[in-house]
């Protein structure tokens, strides 16, 4: 039998020596193994991880590579950020190519605000919240109580060269170390750094082109991803008067960007997200046209600020997500997501999105004292079963 | 939260007072005025819409002297040709230019009366991209504007907003003198905090705070009594205490070996014990073909 075309060229920095398989799959297939992507079950399109698994799987496993995903920002623009940011690390962590353009803060300031990856390590029996009684010294030997057998068992998957894991997870609490963020080559675009007289969505897809081109994602034989990141377009920073008018002037200007956009990433080996507070935007047609420029959509609702925030049916959750749309690529039919009423938390080291389910008991609560109690012992299990873990 | 935001906005800071015509909020920012003047700031007002006299009421006379008026008020769109200063002047270089002009050592304080009438006549953009300048520039610490909500679209509100640390909306209270304030401010780690509150102003432009409106309190009461704690009725108790964690940590359990024991078992542990499997002809089991009949 011939000898897969693969594994003759395969670089050693993708073995990890750590695998406790050295299975490795003989395939001649076209498909390309960059690190950080994974084929999609349903089509085969070659998917990258947005850096939230509850959002991978809403959006079909993953974010597909040439597709743009549109995120209409909540109120105070908290969690859309937030997803941003996890879309950064994760293209950090994968060690693919960033690219920040940002009117209202600089994308440095953006890239130093990204969560730290949670490293996995072997269970390690630790007593956190009781203080350490055992006097004697916990050198490594000593770490595990109970699995003691299992300690001279390699870890697995401890160090980030492992990128053959699909989807990580981050603690929010900790910023990134700037040793794993300054090894991931970024590409900024800082508005207010190139004043012109034409527009700046023009500007910002010339610089984008430029880099794609410089960096060679256009070609063929390209080995990595771009992750284009762009916070915050339609907003009055960019020029725009989208969000402060209800007739705008120009309202060409965004969807013309996007149009371009979405040609630069679909010849290209690049993946976008584009953050829009669209509750500015009073257009409702205008922001129709952007979500079908855009293949993905979805929409946060925070409860901050809102009267649902003190609404007991939505105490554990922080805000309602909306699934605008949903691409279906090379394929008749897509794969909507079986819940449509989705709600989002931010816990610290998870972004966990659930289908919500409205529980009668709830309804028609009254403030009387004795029947509160009663409702919170019945309180047990208002959560619904997650969608994923 | 009025108060901490009356005792100061922290640099970089902007502040937005929004008000509507039923509810002036004209007096609340003279209070903001009065008390970073008292606190000896430098404050630069831009004057649109009162007088120098009319916004002086009330101060004392040496907080008045301290206060550095820009004329906007006489001429706004240079009609004549005063020295006054003018609506197009609204941009980056001309206010930093403005500003420095005073030679004060401290930074200094903006404050914008109104947002509106600058908006009527510049553009959306051109103003927030101003704003956002001179929130990031050195030259001023902090900015303070009043904006009269019902006079714009919502989409301009909003974005002006957007870029506001904090926003106080003033709507009239249930007595004559009172306000009710609905505030909101963003940190800058992203945290947003909410408060609503009832105040009222004296003659001498100080702030007093009434108890917060009285639904609010009704609601606030609610999500504490649902909160019950599952260990407290049972008749078994789920705690531990001091003792009885030591004990709990003393206790050896069964395969806890000493540590000799424990290297002896994990060192010797590589090829000692191996499985030697000869397959014989009764293995050959085939799961298809139990009575092993089959001609093949």
């Amino acid at each position: 039998m011939a000898a897969p075309v693969d594994s003759v060229g395969k670089p050693t920095a993708e073995r990890s020596p750590f695998n406790s398989t050295s299975f490795q799959k003989k395939t001649r297939s076209k498909l390309i193994s960059i690190p950080g992507t994974r084929p999609s079950v349903q089509n085969g399109q070659l998917l990258v991880s947005t850096g939230v698994t509850s959002l991978d799987y809403l959006l079909g496993g993953g974010l597909a590579v040439g597709t743009v995903l549109l995120i209409e920002e909540d109120r105070y623009d908290s969690y859309s950020r937030m997803i941003l940011k996890y879309f950064l690390a994760e293209g950090v962590v994968c060690r693919h190519e960033l690219f920040v353009a940002a009117a209202q803060d600089n994308p440095d300031d953006i890239l130093q605000e990204l969560p730290a990856p949670i490293l996995d390590d072997v269970a390690i029996h630790k007593p956190v919240d009781q203080p350490r009684l055992s006097c004697e010294p916990q050198d490594s030997l000593d770490a595990m109580k109970i699995a003691w057998r299992y300690q001279n068992l390699p870890k697995v998957q401890s160090a980030l060269a492992s990128t053959s894991r699909f989807g990580h997870y981050y603690d929010v609490s900790k910023t990134m170390e700037p040793e794993i963020r300054q090894a991931a080559k970024c590409h900024r675009f800082y508005l207010p750094e190139h004043p012109t007289q034409t527009s700046s969505y023009s500007a910002l897809l010339k610089s984008l082109q430029e880099v794609i081109h410089r960096e060679g994602f256009d070609v063929p034989r390209s080995r990595n991803i771009l992750r284009v990141g762009l916070h915050s377009l339609g907003s009055a920073l960019w020029g725009d008067d989208l969000s402060c008018h209800d007739n705008p002037r120009h309202s060409h200007a965004l969807t013309t960007f996007l149009y371009g956009l979405r040609a630069l990433l679909r010849s290209s080996l690049s993946v976008a997200v584009v953050t829009v507070p669209s509750h500015l935007i009073q257009d409702r047609a205008l922001m129709g046209s952007i979500t079908r420029l855009c293949d993905n959509a979805i929409a946060l609702e925070s409860f901050k600020g809102s009267e649902r925030e003190t609404n007991p049916l939505y105490k554990d959750y922080h805000g309602l997500l909306h699934v605008h749309q949903v691409p279906h690529l090379n394929c008749l039919a897509n794969q909507l997501p079986d819940h449509k009423d989705l709600a989002f938390k931010l816990k610290r080291k998870q972004f966990t999105i659930e289908g919500f389910w409205f529980e009668c008991s709830h309804v028609g609560a009254t403030k009387n004292k004795h029947s509160s109690a009663m409702s919170a012992k019945e309180d047990n299990g208002p959560s619904p079963s997650p969608l994923i873990d | 939260m009025l108060s901490e935001l009356l005792q100061g906005t922290d640099s970089g800071g902007f502040l937005i007072i929004q008000d509507s015509s039923s509810c002036t909020g004209r007096h609340l920012l003279k209070s903001f005025i009065n008390a970073a003047l008292n606190r000896e700031e430098a404050i630069h007002v831009l004057g649109f819409e009162v007088s120098e006299e009319e916004l002086g009421e009330g101060l004392t006379t040496s907080a008045h002297q301290r206060l550095r008026f820009h004329n906007a008020y006489t001429d706004p769109l240079g009609w004549t040709d005063n020295l006054a200063f003018t609506v197009h002047q609204f941009g980056l270089e001309e206010l930093t230019h403005l500003v420095k002009q005073t030679s004060h050592p401290k930074p200094v304080t903006l404050v914008i009366d109104s947002l509106s009438w600058i908006l009527r006549h510049v553009s959306p953009p051109v103003v927030c991209k101003t704003l956002q300048q001179l929130k990031r520039g050195g030259a001023v610490r902090a900015i303070i504007g009043l904006l009269h909500a019902d006079m714009h679209q919502t989409g301009t509100v909003g974005s002006i907003c957007h870029l506001a640390t904090s926003v106080i909306t003033v709507a009239p209270g249930m007595k004559g003198d009172e306000a009710v304030a609905k505030i909101t401010k963003r940190s800058k780690s992203g945290k947003v905090t909410q408060d609503e509150e009832i105040f009222s102003i004296k003659e001498d432009l100080t702030v007093i705070i009434q108890s917060k409106p009285s639904h609010l309190e009704h609601k606030q009461a609610d999500p504490e009594e649902q909160q019950t704690d599952p260990t407290a009725n049972l008749t078994f108790n789920l705690r531990l205490s001091d003792t009885e964690r030591k004990a709990k940590e003393k206790l050896a359990l069964p395969f806890m070996f000493s540590k000799e024991k424990k290297t002896a078992l994990l060192h010797s542990g590589q090829g000692s014990g191996r499985i030697l499997y000869e397959p014989d002809a009764n293995d050959d089991f085939d799961q298809e073909d139990p009575d092993d009949d089959l001609d093949v």
